[in-house]
């Protein structure tokens, strides 16, 4: 196979440019000469046409939802809407300056601006800065500000924060950063918050609990307001991992469910593309007595009949603010998407949430209740991963009875749907789930998409063990050996040629 | 009417197969004390459009740098990306991928991620680099307690790094958030009167964690003390280096005079300045803080039949394996940016990057030489060499003089007093890129000019 390393043309290969305004001679001996570069670095020598090529070939060895149905649990893997590209592509967006000044930047700051008031208002926050550019720095940035209110008020001595077993690794890795030491408690024999846990580690030490709501099993916690209650009387904050938002749109908010602070991750809910790992977009959200610690800058607005539909934008700094999580504005292009991803629900983002349970609890009922054909032909079947009547956006299986009977592990039924074209679920995670498969399907997959998919999941549990076991087949290469990477080491081209 | 919704229509025929009757059923595990009792309060949904009608009224209230001269950069900068580079980088397989965490349906992002990595490395000079984090001020913040957490048992000054002075607030701003959890003590490198690192003063970092240090330095000027710089803080102190990448073509790698660590934005290989992000992160490092790093890596191994092949690896460093434990808390990066770099880079090899370099050098040293022609306008810092940015003494303050030329249609460059504590109100900070032209530069100079004659007017 091929890298773009073998490209090894012409010295001139390669993209032409202007010529510079002085000569090259006159600029080079400019530099110190202790400094010039006396070796380039070895970049491919290559046009354009290869290239082209190159990138081609390589986006056809990856998967995408655009390639099909991708139900990877927890990460909302929603349809992309290709107008939300053509609008971040502008130079109206693409070329700015986040120094330059506010008159410079009126639309941007206006869809900010209403960024902001829609996001509190969904989740039932007083405050929303669009600064932190992931979900996990979302976390760092508000458990920052959830330290600040706590030494303001003269309680520094706060020093743990509490996660549920089930939580994402996010979250104690967040806390952590800040200097907490964490707490974690165990899931009741439901995969729930379990109160009587909670109780027993709740006190003057406590800073805040981190808690998913629908939890990473899928399931909406039923005690999470007496769960805040108990927090709070000890004098503790509660912070929402909204990683799971995209199931409870319009139905209820973290402010009912008693959060203090919220981040949202447009990536997911809002359809900022994933892009293989990023960028993503981490937006917070506080209630009124943490939002003089947020961020800084947020955008504001004042009347004015030259602005835009009368309004002039400015930034304002919060009075005590945490300072910078990003040294700019945050991901501004990925906002600007999420704008577009929200303006085409607007009120109707609640239909989003119900198609996304919909679709979620129709794919469980499918897997979970087999023809008798088909399961005359399965030797053993998964269980839920938490017992539960209806899940939300997602749901858990545990393949242990599966592993139990034939040997097969969630891994190797992972690994086996690639073969039929799908993106495989989320796997091993959350970790109290043993053989843990997480399903995700969104709402925007079709009821077809669903009943192909439930059928050929049961289909592989009916084939050849062995078939499964060394899957996948179909794909660009066989299973592949991450203990060889991790003892070899090979991360860079060696270039020896 | 929402139209991204397949099963619009069709609710009730799904529910009826679960055996329910209605989407409330779906919802009656959420009690009713945290319910919503009235729907949303927002405004209809538009259609696509509408969407695009108004996202293009709104926009359009923005002025991009490229309509007009722009001397504004400082750390961001304004550049022309190549057409296929987003072309590529956006075909629906890369930009709607998840992270690659099932390497046999992944090997073209993964290959795409272990060529950036090598053309990083490359570009620095140093053997490892991570598939980038979000920006160059949390590359820094993470660089910097990656080299407590390798240094700190034998360092002599413990829970201890220093940084530049000048730094502008935005990126302190970053490195004290970062660090303070650890309990590290950030204190400040002094300058010399060249603006460069000041050697003696230097002595004091010997035996520290980490020191981090700018090339060129945050107001433009290219360092010729760096070189010397590890020498004196010693083997068990990481040198952490912030480049301006596209000088890499010009001026020598870190990794070539003593850098443990690179860190840099890498925004102008790839993608326009887009109001502060999506942009990325460079991270490269030596072997020794390998284990400590933040951020996903790409090896390359082989599968089940020998065969070539690419995955994440060193994934116990992070997050998703070690909780709070974990090297960072970073899990979403900026990959797909990290991709559009890599095609850039790609497409400019090494003679493209180092003419690039030399357009952008070559566009300062003219703005330089014009501006400094203008009687009553100093050099912060007259006698050194510079890269796409310099910092000048106005007799009046920079604010005012910038005013004035946006009025005029250019946008000067930068006040420094808004973005960097004890900077003088009179300090402009210009940048030129490749994209400036010498019909900008004369703008400039006429606006400064004719800036100059109206404070003169007040005067008399």
């Amino acid at each position: 196979m091929s890298d773009v390393f073998a490209f090894n043309g012409d010295l001139s290969a390669g993209y032409a440019q202007p010529e510079p305004l002085i000569s090259g001679d006159e600029v080079f001996n400019a530099i110190p000469s202790s400094l010039r570069r006396v070796n380039l670095p070895r970049w491919p020598r290559a046009s354009e046409p290869e290239l082209v090529r190159h990138y081609t070939w390589l986006s056809r060895r990856n998967f995408g939802i655009d390639n099909g149905f991708y139900p990877l649990g927890s990460c909302t893997m929603k349809h992309n809407p290709r107008v939300n590209e053509k609008i971040v592509q502008l130079s109206e967006v693409n070329d700015l300056h986040p120094l330059a000044p506010e008159s410079h930047l009126q639309g941007l700051m206006a869809i900010f601006y209403e960024m902001q008031e829609m996001l509190a208002h969904c989740s039932g926050m007083d405050e929303v800065t669009l600064q932190p550019v992931a979900g996990a720095q979302g976390e760092f940035a508000a458990i920052r500000c959830i330290q600040e209110f706590h030494k303001k008020n003269g309680e520094s001595g706060r020093n743990k924060v509490i996660v549920p077993d089930s939580a994402h690794g996010t979250n104690p890795a967040s806390a952590a950063m800040c200097g907490y030491e964490i707490i974690e408690i165990p899931s009741n024999d439901e995969g729930r918050l379990d109160l009587d846990a909670l109780k027993s580690v709740v006190g003057q030490d406590t800073a805040a609990m981190m808690v998913t709501n629908p939890s990473t099993l899928g399931v909406f916690e039923p005690e999470i307001a007496k769960a805040s209650e108990i927090v709070h009387a000890a004098g503790g904050q509660m912070y929402y991992d909204g990683a799971n938002f995209n199931a409870i749109l319009g139905k209820t908010s973290p402010g009912l469910m008693g959060f203090d602070a919220v981040h949202y991750n447009l990536h997911k809910t809002f359809s900022q593309p994933h892009g293989g790992g990023g960028p993503g977009s981490g937006p917070i959200g506080v209630k009124s007595h943490l939002a003089e610690f947020l961020p800084k800058p947020l955008v504001d607005r004042k009347e004015d009949s030259n602005g835009i539909d009368g309004w002039k934008y400015f930034w304002r700094d919060p009075e005590n603010s945490i300072g910078k999580v990003q040294q700019w504005h945050g991901n501004a292009g990925a906002v600007v998407r999420s704008w577009a991803f929200y303006r085409r629900y607007g009120r109707e983002l609640e239909k989003m949430s119900e198609h996304a349970v919909l679709n979620a609890n129709y794919l469980r009922h499918k897997i979970l209740n087999p023809s008798n054909d088909l399961a005359a032909k399965i030797p053993a079947m998964p269980i839920d991963g938490a017992p539960t009547k209806v899940v939300k956006h997602e749901f858990t299986l545990s393949m242990s009875p599966v592993k139990d009977k034939t040997g097969v592990t969630g891994k190797d039924v992972a690994k086996r749907l690639l073969d039929y074209g799908y993106m495989a679920p989320t796997l091993y995670f959350p970790m109290i789930v043993p053989e843990c498969l997480m399903i995700e399907p969104t709402e925007t997959e079709s009821k077809e998409v669903l009943d192909k998919f439930a059928d050929d999941f049961l289909k592989i549990l009916s084939e050849d063990s062995d078939l499964v076991m060394t899957a996948p087949h179909n794909t660009d290469v066989g299973r592949v050996d991450e203990v060889w990477a991790a003892r070899n080491l090979v991360l860079r081209h060696p270039l020896d040629n | 009417m929402v139209d991204h919704l397949p099963n619009l229509g069709r609710e009730f025929e799904m529910l009826q197969a679960m055996g329910f009757s209605s989407i409330d059923d779906l919802f009656s595990d959420i009690p009713q004390d945290v319910t919503r009792d009235t729907p949303l309060d927002l405004p209809g949904p538009q259609t696509e459009e509408e969407i695009w009608a108004d996202a293009q009224r709104l926009l359009s209230a923005n002025i991009p740098m490229n309509s007009r001269p722009n001397f504004l950069g400082a750390g961001l900068y304004e550049n022309f990306v190549p057409t296929m580079v987003a072309a590529m980088a956006t075909r629906g397989e890369f930009l709607t991928s998840y992270t690659p965490y099932q390497p046999e349906v992944s090997q073209g992002m993964l290959q795409a991620l272990w060529e950036f990595q090598t053309m990083i490395s490359e570009l620095v000079s140093l053997p490892v680099s991570n598939v980038s984090v979000y920006d160059a001020s949390t590359a820094a913040a993470e660089a910097l307690t990656c080299a407590v957490r390798v240094h700190n048992r034998k360092a002599e000054q413990k829970n201890i790094v220093y940084v530049s002075k000048w730094l502008p607030d935005y990126r302190l701003s970053v490195i004290e958030n970062y660090t303070v959890g650890g309990g590290i003590e950030i204190r400040t490198l002094e300058w010399d009167e060249n603006g460069m690192i000041d050697l003696d003063f230097a002595k004091e970092a010997n035996g520290c964690c980490a020191v981090y240090v700018e090339q060129p330095n945050p107001f433009g000027v290219i360092d010729e003390n760096l070189p010397k710089l590890k020498e004196i803080v010693g083997e068990n102190t990481a040198l952490i280096v912030g480049v301006n990448a596209t000088s890499l073509g010009l001026i020598e790698a870190p990794g070539n005079w003593g850098a443990d660590i690179v860190v840099g934005e890498g925004q102008p290989f790839g993608i326009g300045a887009t109001a502060g992000g999506p942009i990325y992160g460079i991270f490269a490092c030596n072997e020794k803080y390998l284990r400590q790093m933040p951020g996903r890596i790409v090896g390359k191994t082989i599968d089940d039949k020998g065969n070539d092949a690419y995955t994440l690896t060193l994934s116990t460093r992070e997050q998703h394996i070690r909780r709070h434990k974990a090297t960072s808390n970073i899990c979403s990066n900026e990959t797909l940016i990290a991709l559009m770099g890599s095609i850039h880079m790609s497409l400019l090899g090494p003679y493209g990057l180092e003419k690039l370099s030399i357009r952008n050098a070559a566009s300062c040293q003219a703005t330089k030489e014009a501006v400094c022609s203008i009687e009553g306008i100093e050099l912060l810092y007259p006698n050194t060499c510079s890269y796409n940015e310099f910092t000048i003494i106005l007799p009046q303050s920079a604010m005012s003089a910038l005013s004035y030329l946006d009025s005029l249609g250019v946008t000067g460059g930068l006040a420094l007093e808004e973005t960097t504590k004890n900077a003088e109100s009179n300090w402009l900070h210009i940048t030129a890129t490749d994209q400036t032209t010498m019909a900008d530069i004369s703008k400039l100079v006429d606006g400064l000019e004719s800036w100059l004659e109206t404070l003169k007017e007040v005067s008399a």
